[in-house]
C-alpha cells in the first residue's frame, strides 16, 4: 500500500506526524480525499470530521474547526489551530 | 549598643526572608523555563509554516486585490501589547511600555494583567491566553481592518534572544507585505489564491499572536530568573555586610562589659 507523510500541525506542536494511506476531509469546494502521489495542492478546510487511514488499515478520526491543507511533493500538512482527535458529537 | 545589635539582628532577619523569597521565585521561574521554551518553539514552527504559505500567496498578482493587502495612510494604528501578569521580572514590562511610548496615537489592545493596568481594557492573562480567545480577537481585528476601521496592525511584545537578553519589539501583521524572498511553487490552489489567502489570514494572525504570546512568556520567565538571581546575590552581600556589622557591635559590647568588670574589680 502506497503511503505518504502526513503532518497535522497546531500551535501546540504536531498532533500527528507519521505515514498514512489517505486523509478525507471537507475542503472549501466540497469533500475530498488525498492519497499518495497527489499533485501539489492547497485549499482551505471547513469545519469537519477528518478521517485518516493508517498503513495497518485502521482509521483515526479527528475534528477540525477549519484550517489549511497543503499537499507538497514530500508530505501532506493539515494546519489547524483547533484540531482534536475523536468524532465531533 | 544593645539597641544597635537588636536593630541589626532584625535587619538580617528581614533580608534573610527576602533572600528566601527571591530563591523561591527563581526556582519557580527555572522550573517553568523548559516548558515555556518548548511551547515557544512549537508555536513558532506553526506560525512560520503558515507565514510561508501566506508569503507564497501574497506574491501572486491576483492576491493584491485582497483587503488585507491594501495600504491606507490615515494614521490609524492598532497595537496588541503583550506584557506580563506579574512584576519582579527585571525590565521585562518596563521595556514593553517604553517601546509603546513611540506610538502615542495608537489604539491599544492589552494582553496581560500589567498591560491592562497600564492601558485599560478587560483584564486578561498573558500566561493563560487561549487559542479560542486569540482566534476571536483575530477574527474581530481582520473584519475591522477589511472594513477600513484602521490602517495598520502590529504586536508589541518581547523577543527571546537568550537567557540573559530579551528585547521589546514590534511585529507588523497588517497590511500584508510582499516578501521578496518567498519561493513560488508550482501548485494548484482550490478554488483560487485570493480566496485561500482571505481565508488563511485570520488563522495567520491567530498563529502569530499565539507564537508571540509564548515567546513573550518565555522571555518573562527568563527575565524573572535572571532578576531573582541577581536580587538573591544582592541580598546575600547585604546579609554578609550586616553580619559583619553585627559581630563587630557584639564584640564591642562584650569588650566594653569586660572593661567595665575589670575596672570594677580594680577598685
Amino acid at each position: 500500500m502506497t503511503t505518504f507523510n502526513l503532518v497535522i500541525a497546531s500551535p501546540e506542536g504536531n498532533l500527528f506526524n507519521d505515514e498514512a494511506v489517505d486523509i478525507s476531509l471537507r475542503g472549501i469546494e466540497g469533500d475530498l480525499a488525498i492519497m499518495a502521489k497527489h499533485v501539489p495542492f492547497t485549499t482551505s478546510v471547513k469545519e469537519c470530521d477528518v478521517y485518516v487511514t493508517l498503513p495497518d488499515e485502521s482509521e483515526k478520526i479527528g475534528h477540525t474547526k477549519g484550517g489549511l491543507l497543503i499537499v507538497s511533493e514530500d508530505k501532506v500538512s493539515l494546519m489547524s489551530g483547533s484540531f482534536i482527535w475523536g468524532k465531533y458529537e | 549598643m544593645g539597641a544597635d545589635i537588636k536593630a541589626l539582628r532584625t535587619r538580617i532577619k528581614s533580608v534573610d526572608s527576602t533572600l528566601h523569597l527571591t530563591k523561591a521565585m527563581g526556582l519557580v521561574a527555572s522550573s517553568k523555563i523548559r516548558k515555556s521554551m518548548l511551547a515557544m518553539t512549537k508555536s513558532r514552527d506553526y506560525a512560520m509554516a503558515i507565514r510561508d504559505m501566506v508569503d507564497i500567496l501574497a506574491s501572486v498578482n491576483e492576491c493584491k486585490k485582497s483587503p488585507y493587502m491594501q495600504y491606507r495612510d490615515t494614521g490609524r494604528t492598532k497595537l496588541i501589547v503583550i506584557a506580563g501578569d506579574r512584576g519582579l521580572a527585571g525590565g521585562y514590562n518596563a521595556n514593553v511600555f517604553r517601546l509603546m511610548s513611540s506610538y502615542p496615537d495608537a489604539e491599544v489592545i492589552a494582553i496581560g494583567k500589567r498591560a491592562c493596568e497600564r492601558f485599560g481594557g478587560e483584564v486578561n492573562s498573558s500566561e493563560h491566553f487561549s487559542y479560542e480567545e486569540a482566534r476571536a480577537l483575530s477574527e474581530k481585528l481582520c473584519k475591522e481592518f477589511a472594513d477600513g476601521e484602521f490602517d495598520k496592525l502590529g504586536i508589541v511584545s518581547t523577543e527571546y534572544v537568550s537567557m540573559m537578553s530579551q528585547v521589546a519589539k514590534v511585529t507588523w501583521l497588517l497590511p500584508l507585505e510582499e516578501n521578496p524572498d518567498s519561493v513560488t511553487r508550482s501548485m494548484i490552489f482550490e478554488p483560487d489564491e485570493l480566496t485561500i489567502l482571505n481565508d488563511a489570514i485570520p488563522e495567520y494572525i491567530t498563529a502569530m499572536l499565539i507564537a508571540t504570546l509564548k515567546e513573550s512568556f518565555a522571555s518573562e520567565v527568563a527575565a524573572r530568573r535572571t532578576a531573582m538571581d541577581s536580587a538573591g546575590k544582592n541580598a546575600q552581600t547585604m546579609i554578609d555586610d550586616l553580619r559583619l556589622q553585627y559581630n563587630r557591635a557584639r564584640q564591642g559590647a562584650i569588650t566594653q562589659e569586660i572593661t567595665e568588670i575589670v575596672a570594677g574589680g580594680g577598685d
